[in-house]
This record gives C-alpha cells, structure tokens and sequence, in this order.
C-alpha cells in the first residue's frame, strides 16, 4: 500500500481504533504516524472512545485457581529486562519484525523469509547445508502463513522466532543478530518446565540479514527456549540468556 | 470498573513488576483480571479458553513490562488491548504467540491518549457505558461490536452487512464520534474533548 497522507489517517480513524483495518492499510496507518508531526485529534478522540467496547462488560472474575496458575508461571518465567549478563555487541536494527499488532506481524514476518529465500541472502559453501536452511526456511514460511506455532524470541542478540511445524521439527529464524567475537559461539537451549537445559544447536556470527537455523529437538514437553554464548558447545549453559521466548503448553 | 486512583496506583505498581516484584503483578491481576476475563469470555464464548487467554496476557505482561509506557495510556487498557488482541488471533484460528503486545496504539499518537478521559471512563460504571452504546443506532453498534468483538475488518463488514466500504467505514466512525459525544454530555466526561462532527 502506497503512503496515506494525514487526512486518509484520519479518515480510518474509527476503524483504526477498533482494530478493523486490513494489515496493509494498519502498517500504512502505523508508517504515517511514525513520522507525522500534526495532531490526529479524530484519531485520538476514535482511539479513546473505543475503549467503551471493553468497559461496557460486567466484569467476569476468573476462577479461583488461575491466580495460582498464572503465579506458578512466573515463578520460572524471566522478564525481558532482566536477561542479558553478557551483551553482545548489538548491530542497528533494521525494524524487520518489528513490533506490531498480529495482523501486521504476520505478514511482515512471511514477507521477510520470502525476501530471504529470493535474494538468496545466506551463502554456505557446503550444499548440505544451504539445502538444510532452504528447506528450514520453507518451512517457517508455510508454518507462520499456515498458522503454525511461531514463538517470539528476544534479547540483545537479536529478534526473531522459533517457529514448530509438525513433523518436520522447529527452526529458529533471527533478524540482525549480534555480532559476537571470533572465538565466542552462540548456542541453543531448551528448558522442560523444570528449567533443566537441553542443548539444541548452535549459532555463529554472521552479515546475513536473517540467521536460520533448524533446531535438534522437536519443542515437545519444553516451555523456554534460549540462547547463550559460549566459547564452545557445551552440556549447560555457562551464563544468562541473551535471547529468551516463552513457548506455548507443550 | 476501577476508580481514578486505582489509575494513579497502577502507576506504581507497573513500576513495581518493572523491578521484578511478582507480588506487585498478582496486584495487578486482582484489579483488572475481571476486565480482562470479560473481552476474553465474549470473544471466544469458552471459559476456559478465555481462561488461557487471560493467563498468558498476564505472563506477557509480566516478561514486557517495560514495553508499558504509563505517559501513553493506562495499564488497564493496555493488558485489555493485550487479551483482546489473543482474543482476536484464537478466533481468527492463529497462534498467539506471533502476537505479542505493544498492544496500545494510541502510544503511536505524539499527543498520547487523553488522560482526563481515562479517568472519566474510570468513574463511569459498565452500566452507564452499555447504555451508551444502546442508544446507538442499530446498524453502527452492529458495526463496531463487529470489528471489536468480532475481529472483523471494515471491509469484511461491508461484506457481511451488505454495504459499500465506504459505509461500513463510516458507521465505525460515526459510532465512535457518536459514543464520544454521548460520554461529553456526563458529568464524568473530560472538558479537553470536544464534540466530533457527525459526518
């Protein structure tokens, strides 16, 4: 979609509020407020009065036990401010799956693999290998555009996803990855909901814009996966993650 | 429905998950999971997925808490952005885990949200509300319950409806402005807002 000027925003005022607009026309929406310096006085108003929507409920109180549930959770789940110990060296972001609402993500991250596979940005010398990330990538396309788990990972290493499609196992897909010493390797974690670590591959620096790779375990009974760095692999890990997602109940 | 200082304690508490305090986010959960529960219950109509739902917008909540700008919005409507929009992606048949919340898009507008009016929403009781959108006309309710509750894009109403896009778009706009107007004329109303054209 070609840019929206001010007074189109504002005129999908109300079905920007109510969450209601074709992705396309969000990113357009989002793109023009991004830069726009003028008040969107409909917009703001649009953005308030729909909050009506959710206040006109009675409230529902959950049952008993899910305050429970939802403590025990995060007992064992970090927060995002509290990951790195060791920061690598962080390269600009290029705002590839930014952070966006679900309608936009989706297709930002679809169109990003793609982008990958028709440049033909990763280069390995051996065929196994190239053959290993083309059919990783595949996969993560028609698993996140087929509505397979694709899980968020994050941190200072960089941004991205693991995304699980069944029977072919789960790959991680990272957008500008941090740059890390020549002796310094990334590697690849699974936590049961225990926190015992399972090592899942591992990762080296590289100028690609988006890093592949599959990983050596399916996601099942797993609830963390993360990232290390390590001087080399190892049986666990050595220091906090610089990459952390959350997984769905496996 | 919370109170205005319930909106100023959220403050502390947001500050509170921020340095890790688990105590602060069960707070939190007792004052807004009810609201939560609610948009969650009527999108999907199953307690228990609706259940889930709520829970892992907390655990969200709790791993992104300092994506959370107060200056931009309040928390209640930012984690009832949040399970709205898992709501959304669990009706829609996709994951929501490729969702994840910088749910509040008025934290794109550079003015930010109106804070009077969060607060004027805060003393005005879900009755008054829902009586507010009763006096909609039919057509615009239908519209915006569903693009909120429904997960439907304009286009996708103008299609169901029967009506040309421009329409369907229109009747979203005009309930908004209409509601906000409405919600001008109460006591609890905020004085910055001034009345929307009809158009």
């Amino acid at each position: 979609m070609s840019e929206m000027t001010h007074q189109q925003v504002e005129e999908l005022a109300g079905a920007f509020a109510l969450g209601a607009l074709d992705p396309e026309e969000e990113m357009a929406v989002r793109a023009h407020l991004a830069d726009c310096r003028e008040a969107h006085p409909e917009l703001e108003a649009a953005l308030s009065a729909a909050m009506v929507m959710a206040e006109s409920l009675e409230p529902v109180p959950p049952s008993a036990d899910l305050r429970d549930r939802l403590m025990a959770t995060i007992e064992r789940t970090p927060q995002e401010n509290r990951q790195p110990v060791t920061e690598p060296q962080k390269k600009p972001g290029r705002g590839w799956l930014d952070w966006f609402s679900p309608r936009v993500a989706r297709p930002l991250a679809i169109a990003a693999v793609a982008a990958v596979i028709a440049v033909g940005a990763w280069n390995l010398s051996l065929q196994s290998q190239v053959e290993q990330r083309d059919a990783a990538l595949r996969a993560v396309a028609d698993a996140i555009s087929g509505g397979q788990a694709a899980f968020r990972v994050e941190g200072a290493a960089g941004r991205g996803y693991v995304v699980d499609t069944p029977g072919e196992g789960a790959a991680l897909v990272v957008t500008d990855l941090a740059d890390l010493p020549p002796d310094r390797i990334y590697e690849l974690w699974l936590l049961n909901p225990a926190g015992a670590p399972v090592a899942v591959g591992i990762l080296t620096s590289t100028d690609e814009a988006v890093a592949v790779v599959q990983l050596e375990r399916d996601l099942s009974g797993f609830s963390i996966f993360a990232v290390t760095v390590e001087a080399e692999r190892v049986a666990a890990p050595s220091g906090e993650p610089v990459m952390l997602g959350v997984l769905g109940s496996s | 429905m919370t109170d205005p200082a319930t909106l100023h304690d959220d403050g502390v508490l947001a500050q509170r998950i921020r340095s890790g305090d688990r105590d602060a986010l069960g707070e939190v959960y007792d004052r807004h999971a009810s609201a939560a529960m609610a948009v969650a219950l009527r999108i999907v109509a199953d307690r228990e997925g609706a259940e889930d739902l709520v829970h892992d917008a907390f655990v969200a909540i709790w791993q992104k808490i300092d994506r959370f700008d107060p200056a931009r919005g309040s928390l209640r409507s930012w984690i009832v952005t949040i399970v709205r929009n898992r709501a959304i992606d669990r009706l829609r048949g996709t994951r929501p885990s490729i969702e994840i919340g910088e749910a509040d898009e008025r934290a794109l507008l550079r003015s930010g949200p109106n804070p009077t009016w969060e607060s004027a929403m805060a003393r005005l009781g879900s009755i008054q509300l829902r009586a507010a959108l009763d006096e909609l006309p039919t057509e615009q309710r239908q519209a915006i319950e569903l693009a909120y509750f429904g997960g439907r894009t304009y286009r996708e109403i103008a299609t169901l409806t029967g009506v040309p896009l421009g329409t369907a778009n229109g009747r979203l706009r005009l309930a908004l402005a209409r509601l906000r107007d409405r919600l001008s004329q109460t006591d609890a109303a905020p004085v910055a807002i001034s009345a929307g054209d009809d158009r």
